[in-house]
């Protein structure tokens, strides 16, 4: 008996317990990230600044906490994740602050999930000056500011230094490609000539390839071949004929040639990566992210010994004495204009400081956001592929930050398809890709020439 | 109001109630939404400003008064319909019917165990998630001298050949045809099971051979399953592009009606986002099937299937 009066009593005080008001004031802030191997801490930076800030508000006394509620989605990709947060948005869903990649801001003004920015970067100088100047370009829309840049990447051709030696290619042209590259006497084409010359000679069994799905990267392909996709002073896509029938024309070049696998477009992004990792390929077209994992595939254990294995060059120059292109492709912290925006401003201007960031990019092979940080001990020691890419940077175009990019890029993706497996010429693949930008896309897109 | 007629509303309510639900939320509401959206200039957003508007309708053709009809398709969507009618018309014809009457033909005429286990190995891919299907597909037809066709076919000393590039409608159309079969095969066989012994009987008595059989008592007894398998795989096919997109992905090789509606408008990372253009595709591929469904209707005088009996045994 005198068990059972006990146990009802703790029982009793137990939900006594549990009935008492909560005192503390819990503020939650919704983040939408994208699980996403190439940059967990893009999240988990969001949830210790709100840990700092919980410990000056314990330190002061206040009972107000700030909840992190992390939806981790399962997207694809940064274009389905767009989507999928335009999707719950519009039914009154969408989260306090969101990562998302720089080119989906112009879309996410205009469906009103953006919060502008401007104040609060003004208002907290002090979290935000050392932010590297280039890279706020890649946040704005109609000249405001509307994301704070998380990361930044260089996109490139790397070259198995290996396949170049089975070749018969010497020390010196191996060590002098990057400055050819560089002063435009190589060229496209000699690239894919080199890479049929590696097939040919039997050291690779592949030229070179290129992502097999629709993305940025083309971008700075179809840069070096003089076509300048975005119109500032419009705020509107373009394209011109003669620079499209050209780059066309070098990708028939290049299936022709055999450098480049015809169904290139069919690949999966496995066999992708395994055709270069595994050394099958001499060259691939992708972004500096990938140091990690070719590191580790060729098995290799330092700066020396890497820059021994690879070599990286920019899209060479269309022709000779051209400029050759890179493309960086930066992925921001966006606040949602929600009554929370101020509190979840605070957060992304914490989480993008110095040693959070550093901790990201040296960990995910990303380029750092603050010119401080190249300076910071861990990422000389961590971060010397970075180091070593950041002077690509001169060459680095960004997206533009407008909403039809993806249906531009989609688009122009289908030439691609179109050339690369032989449906169709270089020209007519440029009619068929003009004729659908200007259906689709309408007034969004100029066709120049 | 009388009690019968009470009763008739609440028998009604009851036993009819869940059935108009189901079809007017899961039937009705989404072609209606389609309808909608397909009049709207909906993407990304998920916000529309204009409706009603044929925006999305002049994407897809334009007015040309020397055409034939008046209107003059755009190249993407002509192409989309006619791998569209070459997906749906080989795939139905070679293995929706075809394979799956001989499948049917072949199953009952062994012994009935034996029969049972084949049909139960045909049916297994519809039984598997389709994703593991296709993926067995893509290692089936892999480019490289590791794909199992190349292997076999190379051990006939002939080259290793690239499926997907050079033949992808012929993937396609095999992939989906060996799924597609079982439907028919179940459907005939049980029509066959049907067919009373004792024709069989009579026609062997007769002196018929197996082909004859087949010919005089078989086929005449399966002319309603055949004509319903035509309606319901021919307007199946039509909408179909699981298969497709999982084994091809986006490819323009391959890319029919259903596949452009889905790309235009769900798929990720390949322009999806632009739902009130997909929506049109879609509605211009619900007008056809049923333009489809009521030729094929008339033609296999699917009615006299459906009258009433004219006599009736109590």
């Amino acid at each position: 008996m005198k068990a059972i009066i006990l146990t009802t009593a703790a029982a009793l005080i137990t939900c006594g317990t549990w009935a008492q008001p909560s005192l503390a004031e819990d503020v939650t802030v919704k983040l939408w990230a994208r699980a996403d191997r190439s940059g967990p801490l893009r999240a988990g930076n969001i949830v210790d600044a709100a840990d700092q800030l919980n410990r000056a508000f314990e330190a002061a006394g206040s009972d107000t906490r700030i909840k992190v509620d992390l939806i981790e989605t399962n997207a694809a990709g940064f274009d389905a994740d767009a989507l999928d947060l335009l999707k719950a948005h519009s039914v009154g869903d969408g989260p306090d602050i969101a990562v998302a990649a720089h080119e989906w801001i112009g879309t996410f003004v205009e469906a009103g999930f953006a919060a502008n920015l401007e104040d609060h970067i003004a208002d907290n100088a002090g979290l935000y000056a050392d932010i590297i100047p280039q890279l706020w370009e890649s946040v704005k829309y109609k000249g405001d500011r509307y994301g704070i840049p998380q990361d930044s990447e260089i996109r490139m051709f790397f070259v198995n230094n290996d396949i170049l030696r089975k070749a018969g290619k010497s020390e010196e042209f191996i060590s002098g490609l990057p400055a050819r590259v560089e002063a435009g006497e190589f060229t496209m084409f000699d690239w894919c000539d080199l890479a049929a010359e590696a097939v040919n000679s039997g050291a690779a069994k592949i030229g070179w390839v290129h992502r097999p799905n629709v993305g940025p990267d083309f971008q700075m392909a179809m840069a070096s071949f003089g076509i300048d996709i975005y119109n500032e002073d419009e705020a509107k896509l373009q394209i011109t004929r003669s620079g499209l029938e050209k780059y066309y024309g070098w990708l028939k070049y290049c299936v022709d040639n055999g450098s480049l696998p015809a169904d290139m477009t069919t690949y999966s992004w496995d066999s992708t990566h395994a055709a270069f990792r595994g050394g099958d390929a001499m060259g691939k077209f992708h972004g500096i992210w990938n140091v990690g994992a070719q590191m580790e595939s060729f098995g290799l254990t330092g700066p020396d010994d890497y820059f021994n294995k690879l070599t990286w060059i920019h899209a060479p120059a269309g022709e000779q004495g051209g400029q050759p292109k890179n493309l960086s492709h930066p992925i921001i912290y966006v606040v949602g204009d929600t009554p929370k925006k101020d509190l979840a401003a605070m957060l992304v201007g914490l989480a993008s400081q110095h040693v959070p960031n550093t901790a990201h990019a040296v960990s995910t092979n990303h380029t750092p956001i603050n010119h401080g940080q190249t300076a910071m001990p861990e990422f000389i020691e961590k971060g010397w592929a970075l180091i070593a890419g950041t002077p690509m940077l001169k060459f680095a175009e960004f997206m533009p930050n407008h909403a039809k990019i993806g249906q531009y890029n989609a688009i122009t993706y289908t030439g691609i398809q179109a050339v690369e497996t032989g449906e169709m010429g270089p020209e007519e693949a440029a009619d068929m890709v003009i004729e659908e930008l200007e259906v689709e896309l309408g007034d969004d897109v100029i066709i120049l020439d | 109001m009388p009690k019968q007629g009470r009763y008739w509303i609440s028998d009604t309510t009851l036993f009819l109630g869940p059935a108009i639900l189901l079809l007017a939320v899961f039937f009705v509401a989404p072609i209606f939404v389609n309808i909608v959206v397909a009049f709207t200039d909906m993407s990304q957003s998920v916000r529309f400003e204009d409706f009603p508007t044929t925006r999305q309708f002049n994407k897809l053709g334009k007015v040309n008064e020397e055409a034939l009809l008046g209107f003059e398709l755009r190249g993407s969507f002509y192409r989309a319909l006619a791998l569209t009618g070459t997906f749906v018309f080989f795939t139905l014809f070679i293995f929706n019917l075809s394979f799956a009457l001989i499948l049917a033909l072949t199953t009952t005429a062994v012994p009935e165990r034996m029969g049972a286990i084949f049909r139960a190995i045909w049916l297994l891919p519809r039984m598997s998630p389709s994703i593991v299907y296709a993926l067995l597909w893509l290692w089936v037809i892999d480019s490289s001298e590791r794909g199992l066709f190349n292997q076999v076919i190379m051990a006939f000393g002939m080259e290793a050949m690239n499926l997907r590039l050079n033949h992808p409608m012929a993937v396609i159309v095999i992939a989906n045809g060996l799924i597609g079969a079982s439907l028919g095969m179940i459907i005939f066989t049980s029509a066959i099971r049907s067919i009373p012994d004792h024709l069989f009987y009579a026609a062997r008595a007769d002196g018929a051979g197996s082909l004859a059989i087949v010919r005089h008592v078989i086929l005449p007894a399966l002319r309603w399953p055949i004509s319903y398998i035509t309606i319901y795989q021919a307007l199946a096919l039509l909408v179909s592009f699981e298969y497709i997109f999982l084994i091809m992905g986006p490819s323009r090789s391959t890319m029919t009606m259903a596949m452009l509606s889905y790309t235009k408008s769900l798929a990720p990372e390949i322009g999806g986002g632009q739902y009130a253009y997909g929506a049109a595709i879609a509605l211009i591929l619900i007008v056809i099937g049923i333009i489809v469904a009521l030729v094929m209707w008339r033609l296999a005088n699917m009615k006299a299937l459906l009258q009433q009996p004219r006599i009736e045994v109590r």
